[in-house]
């Protein structure tokens, strides 16, 4: 599903951000990218949504190679891919439902697809009583279960998460944690950039962990350190 | 169905968000346009009374009545065998009066109290040069049937002189306006896009294209220079019927602008508009929208 050969990111600064990295992701795994702060693993999240380029070797993601992906065919790449971020980004001005529905309505989607997606993708997140709230009346965990759902209604093959969890407490954190889970056993590769501890140690999941731009560890059923 | 739906809600937004720029926006479009407008019928008007006046020709060589058919074939022969001379045509009675219908098709009154008979046939002379209308003068002196030679060339000259001036200036006028309208859209959209550029991210992370973001704003470009252009054209028919019409009854002797020629600009001023919004807004959001 995702593969990186031999990726080195260099910024147009000379900071490498990522060096001769090789990573093979399968379709259903779920996969923790952990490290300190400037590790690489935001780069890492980039180089798969084509916000950057890799300055050497090659990045696959959903079969397809993203140096020779065109510019106009890369919007069609990130409708196969879900992303959470720590900061949720939802818009504060459009209700639960508009903002999941937004989603797919700049896609193009028909209003009878996104009538019956968005109320049962939001019931499957758990907030299928808070469709008309706006963001602002939600607390924290409940705003990335929209964010969540945005990411998921257009059944991306791939969910790419940078830091989800980074803005709430311990106790949502594990309920978020359980969201992405249920996501990933439906069939979703799940990329989960973190550097949350005790849930990378609670999940026991597959571990990847990046210290100044190079792989260091890649670990099966592994723990944060 | 909620392609166009979400399109225009995103559109409309956007022009609310905006108010005060979009109103700045339109207003100089429409003055822009409005002057453009101006420009072209001036030119319109010029183009009539030349017309009238001289009936596109440099010289016209009346002939008395009753013509000879002999001497309006000598004469042509004369005229042609001249160097300066590019091309003479014969206009009978009948047809010097037909012209004259066409030219006052709005002033009826005019029309119905003139008597055809009275206008002469003449011979209409182009000049290569019009400046050697002496030439055809000394040709012509003391031959038989002639009436009376006019030389329009002067008048034209001066009319020319003076309504160029007029015709440029405000055609320039309306050209520096329009650039000022182009710059104040490319402005609301790239205040536009400033606003909202959290939805935009969102947009490029969920996978929408370039021209699916763009569109709502072009479409606001588009909107914001078309009702400047309507609003000028309202204008200019309203300048007309105020200001013209009048003067079919007052200045019976000169063709003035009718509202087909005011409804003939029309597709020139949207046009413009047009143009002017799809490059301003292209302008305005071509840093920004950068995959």
């Amino acid at each position: 599903m995702i593969s990186l050969q031999h990726v080195t990111k260099i910024y147009r600064n000379g900071t490498v951000a990522l060096e001769d990295v090789t990573v093979e992701i399968d379709k259903g795994e779920f996969v923790f990218i952990v490290g300190p702060s400037g590790s690489g693993k935001s780069t890492f999240i980039r180089l798969l949504l084509k916000e950057e380029e890799a300055t050497k070797g090659d990045v696959y993601v959903a079969g397809k190679h993203l140096a020779k992906l065109s510019r106009w065919k890369v919007p069609h790449l990130r409708r196969n891919i879900g992303t959470v971020f720590q900061d949720f980004k939802l818009l504060p001005d459009k209700t639960v439902f508009e903002n999941v529905a937004f989603a797919l309505e700049v896609i193009g989607k028909p209003k009878h697809v996104i009538d019956q997606r968005v109320p049962e993708i939001l019931e499957y997140v758990g907030l299928g009583d808070k469709l008309n709230n706006y963001p602002d009346e939600l607390s924290g965990g409940e705003q990335q279960r929209v964010s969540i759902a945005r990411a998921c209604v257009n059944r991306p093959l791939v969910l790419l998460a940078d830091e989800p969890t980074g803005n709430l407490d311990p106790s949502t954190s594990v309920d978020i944690m359980r969201l992405l889970d249920k996501v990933n056993r439906i069939g979703t590769t799940v990329v989960m950039a973190t550097h949350d501890q005790a849930i990378v140690d609670a999940m026991r999941r597959r571990v990847i962990e990046l210290d100044a731009g190079r792989v260091v560890r890649d670990q099966a059923r592994g723990v944060y350190s | 169905m909620t392609r166009l739906e979400s399109l225009l809600h995103e559109t409309v937004a956007g022009l609310r968000r905006n108010g005060l720029v979009a109103f700045a926006a339109i207003s100089t479009t429409f003055i822009a346009l409005l002057l453009f407008g101006l420009a072209l019928l001036i030119s319109r008007q010029v183009n009539l009374l030349i017309e009238a006046t001289t009936g596109n020709v440099e010289v016209a060589v009346y002939l008395s009545d009753p013509v000879n058919p002999d001497t309006v074939q000598a004469l042509t022969r004369r005229l042609t065998d001249l160097p300066v001379v590019a091309n003479v045509d014969y206009e009978t009675k009948q047809e010097a009066c037909e012209r004259f219908r066409d030219l006052f098709a709005n002033q009826k009154a005019l029309v119905n109290n003139v008597d055809c008979g009275a206008l002469p046939a003449s011979l209409r002379v182009k000049l290569h040069d019009p400046e050697r209308y002496r030439q055809v003068a000394a040709v012509l002196e003391g031959q038989p049937g002639i009436d009376k030679i006019v030389d329009q060339s002067g008048l034209l000259d001066r009319l020319f002189a003076i309504t160029r001036v007029f015709r440029v200036g405000v055609l320039l006028v309306s050209l520096v306006m329009l650039v000022s309208a182009a710059v104040l859209i490319a402005n609301t959209v790239r205040m536009g896009l400033f606003a909202r550029r959290k939805e935009i991210g969102i947009m490029k992370l969920v996978g929408a294209t370039n021209w699916r973001i763009r569109l709502p704003f072009l479409i606001e470009g588009l909107f914001e220079s078309l009702v400047g252009a309507a609003t000028a054209i309202l204008f200019l028919f309203g300048l007309k019927v105020a200001f013209i019409n009048p003067l079919y009854d007052t200045i019976e002797w000169m063709p003035w602008i009718s509202n087909a020629d005011v409804l003939a600009i029309v597709p020139w001023l949207l046009l413009a508009g047009t143009v002017v919004a799809i490059l301003a807004s292209l302008v305005g959001m071509r840093r920004f929208l950068d995959v």
